[in-house]
């Protein structure tokens, strides 16, 4: 008994070492109330409910986390921030950091967050994107940029070398294109939404020279506003069906039933790719940076303590905590095991041998070469989801054909923008 | 006549300060935001009249959406009785009892389904590649068809849900009143050599009048809060033609803009246009069958 209660305690303190844990935070219980957490589906949180225990025994609470898919996530978020504050930890992202942080309905990150984790260990493309007014405000569970993700085997049976400029993949698409044979040219995303269609309509846009606004005054109606909207509605005759009204999940989900050809998406595509339980594509996949001149829409997601839902100091540590655990190292490092390509965050495990020889090289290069063209693709500003809904319905219109006149919903969105910067106080 | 005990009162008392304590207060809280210029991202307001108000009529999307939710109004309800009468009939006159009966039994559960997950299911079954509801149409045109996507189907397709969950009840209840009528007016109809569309369309139809009414006033209640079956299944669109005014409402004051004074003004108008016309209908209807 006393051998055994000896080895426990050598693992846990070898564990705990390890785990780079300073020994105050097994001291005394920081957390007197199970967390809640609202966020969005990721494979990353599935796996981390594995080890509530663990987390448990690190702060004296246990966690619950409910999942809402992203537009319903982002409204609900919304909703409770601004009024009940019922969640201790909300599930940010790129388009509404501004917003909450703004609003202050979530704290700064780092005054919360225990040093030993290593908040500097992150991608600094994800850091940048969680700071706002020089203040970070999550730590990121997702991220990156956009990569061309193609078939191997219908590129090469059809003779046409990897696309690298725009009018190549447009050929392309065009070339491979073959619905009777149940594969179509490219996958776009029709779906409104500032993270759905706007997002995938925003490379053209920023590659073709647009802008948002020029200090207080839009800009974005202009020549590279129309322009992207035409290529991305002539892109659209070549989307499956059901990717007119859909978003990541459909345009993906084709891909990866093998019914498309290329297409320009979000990193963890990549790592869908090649895992077996949801891609039939396995083997047959390439990677290469987005084709210019598109810019890759620079994005990430992550974790931040709320504001109302922790009322004092001490329930604001318990989440500082709760986040760092949750993106620590160690959890990332068990998601890498687990081969989830799309929920690695830190340089340290990017970088690792393991991840090379996980992922293979090509991914590896292709994601160095985007990240040289991944840019800060939205306005960054509290108003971005507003502006970024607003274009997303009138695109939708666009796509589904009941708006035809591109300009005129741009001249429309023009207008909205400027009423929304009149009635900033 | 004397009240001979306090019974009335002890029983309606309650539920009426209940009632009204859980409908009143909402109400008011609607209004009052409604004159407000109120949002999510912003703790001060002040007051601003009717502005919310002036400012709905010259937004096309509210407009489209008041046109949207009177069709899915008329779509839902017509369709609805258009197949609850007929199939009753079709079950009353051609099924023996015992198999309406589990006939009966199978009809009620979609309506029992939540409404959620009833829509998934139909989403996935409406899906262009995959969907088993659209494979013999693509069968039959080669081509994948997405009915969800197109403007001019996207709105018959939610409704054919609806009906699915409420026109098979309504069956149900109908053959059950059905089976309540006297034979005599129907069995002297028959003698009298009338052919048997003519002795339901004139005698027992009539005679159910006052309860098909109340059906039709019962969808009526119930396609006004269709809000998460075209949210679960559209969110409103392709663009903004399946977008009634509840989505809209709930769109201005959580997904987009959080203008919760704006949305607010949309549900008063919306308290203030359903109990209008459900009042003129109702004593429409009255009066007609007075008649």
């Amino acid at each position: 008994m006393r051998l055994r209660a000896a080895l426990a305690a050598t693992v846990g303190g070898a564990l705990a070492l390890a785990a780079g844990l300073a020994g105050a935070a097994n001291a005394e219980a920081i957390c007197t109330h199970d967390l809640r957490v609202l966020a969005q589906p990721r494979d990353g949180l599935t796996l981390l409910e594995k080890y509530k225990d663990e987390f448990k025994k690190l702060s004296g609470a246990s966690f619950d986390i409910d999942y809402l898919n992203e537009n319903d996530r982002r409204a609900k978020s919304r909703a409770d921030a601004s009024t009940v504050g019922k969640y201790n930890v909300y599930y940010i992202d790129e388009a509404n950091v501004a917003l909450f942080a703004k609003s202050k309905w979530i704290v700064p990150l780092l005054d919360y967050y225990p040093k030993e984790y290593d908040y500097a260990d992150f991608d600094p493309g994800r850091q940048k994107v969680a700071t706002f007014e020089d203040k970070v405000y999550f730590a990121p569970l997702t991220g990156g940029g956009d990569l061309l993700v193609y078939r191997k085997d219908l590129l090469d049976k059809a003779g046409i070398p990897v696309p690298k400029t725009l009018d190549e993949m447009i050929a392309a698409v065009k070339k491979l294109n073959d619905p009777d044979h149940g594969v179509y040219g490219i996958a776009l995303r029709g779906q409104r939404g500032s993270g759905a269609n706007v997002w995938r309509w925003m490379p053209y846009f920023r590659g073709f020279g647009g802008k948002w606004f020029d200090g207080d005054t839009p800009v974005f109606d202009g020549e590279p506003a129309v322009k992207a909207t035409q290529v991305y509605l002539d892109l659209f005759k070549y989307s499956p069906p059901g990717t007119k009204t859909g978003s990541w999940d459909e345009s993906t989900g084709a891909f990866l039933s093998g019914q498309v050809a290329l297409l320009v998406e979000s990193t963890p595509l990549a790592g869908e790719a090649i895992d077996p339980k949801v891609s039939k594509v396995v083997g047959k996949v390439g990677y290469a940076p987005p084709p210019t001149p598109l810019t890759g829409g620079g994005y990430a997601h992550g974790l931040a303590i709320a504001a109302k839902g922790n009322k004092d100091d001490a329930a604001k540590k318990c989440a500082g905590l709760f986040i760092a655990w949750a993106t620590s190292k160690e959890n990332e490092k068990r998601r890498l095991d687990d081969g989830e390509f799309g929920e690695l965050n830190r340089t340290s495990i990017m970088t690792s041998d393991e991840f090379n020889q996980k992922f293979g090289a090509d991914l590896g290069q292709a994601l160095a070469a985007t990240a040289k063209v991944t840019a800060v693709n939205f306005w960054q500003d509290p108003e971005w989801p507003n502006l970024g809904d607003h274009w997303g319905i009138e695109l939708e219109e666009l796509v589904t054909g009941t708006r035809t006149d591109i300009k005129g919903a741009l001249d429309e969105l023009n207008t909205y923008a400027k009423t929304l910067v009149a009635n900033r106080k | 006549m004397k009240i001979r005990t306090h019974l009335p009162i002890v029983f309606t008392v309650p539920t009426m300060a209940v009632l009204a304590v859980l409908a009143f207060v909402p109400t008011v809280d609607a209004v009052n935001i409604a004159l407000q210029n109120r949002e999510l991202s912003n703790p001060d307001s002040v007051y601003v009249g009717f502005a919310n108000f002036r400012a709905l009529f010259s937004d096309a999307r509210f407009l489209n959406s008041v046109w949207v939710s009177v069709e899915w109004e008329l779509i839902t309800v017509i369709a609805t009785m258009a197949v609850a009468i007929p199939l009753a009939i079709l079950m009353f006159e051609a099924i023996s009892p015992k198999l309406r009966n589990a006939l009966c039994v199978l009809f009620m559960v979609p309506v029992l389904l939540p409404r959620v997950s009833a829509a998934f299911v139909w989403r996935f079954a409406f899906h262009p590649l995959f969907g088993l509801a659209v494979y013999p149409l693509r069968l039959i045109t080669g081509h994948p068809i997405d009915l969800l996507a197109d403007p001019h189907t996207a709105m018959a397709t939610v409704a054919i849900v609806d009906v699915w969950q409420w026109g098979l009840l309504f069956a149900v209840v109908i053959v059950k009143l059905l089976e309540t009528l006297p034979r005599q007016p129907l069995e002297a109809a028959l003698l009298d050599h009338a052919r048997t569309w003519e002795v339901y369309a004139y005698v027992a139809m009539p005679m159910l009048r006052g309860a098909l009414i109340s059906l039709v006033f019962v969808k009526m209640i119930e396609s006004l809060r269709a809000f998460d079956l075209i949210y679960v299944m559209t969110r409103g669109g392709p663009g903004i033609t399946t977008e009634t005014l509840d989505m809209y409402a709930f769109s201005q004051g959580f997904i987009e803009s959080g203008r919760i004074s704006y949305a607010s003004s949309m549900a008063v108008l919306m308290m203030i246009a359903t109990t209008v016309a459900f009042t003129i209908l109702w004593r429409r209807v009255r009066r007609w069958q007075e008649a």
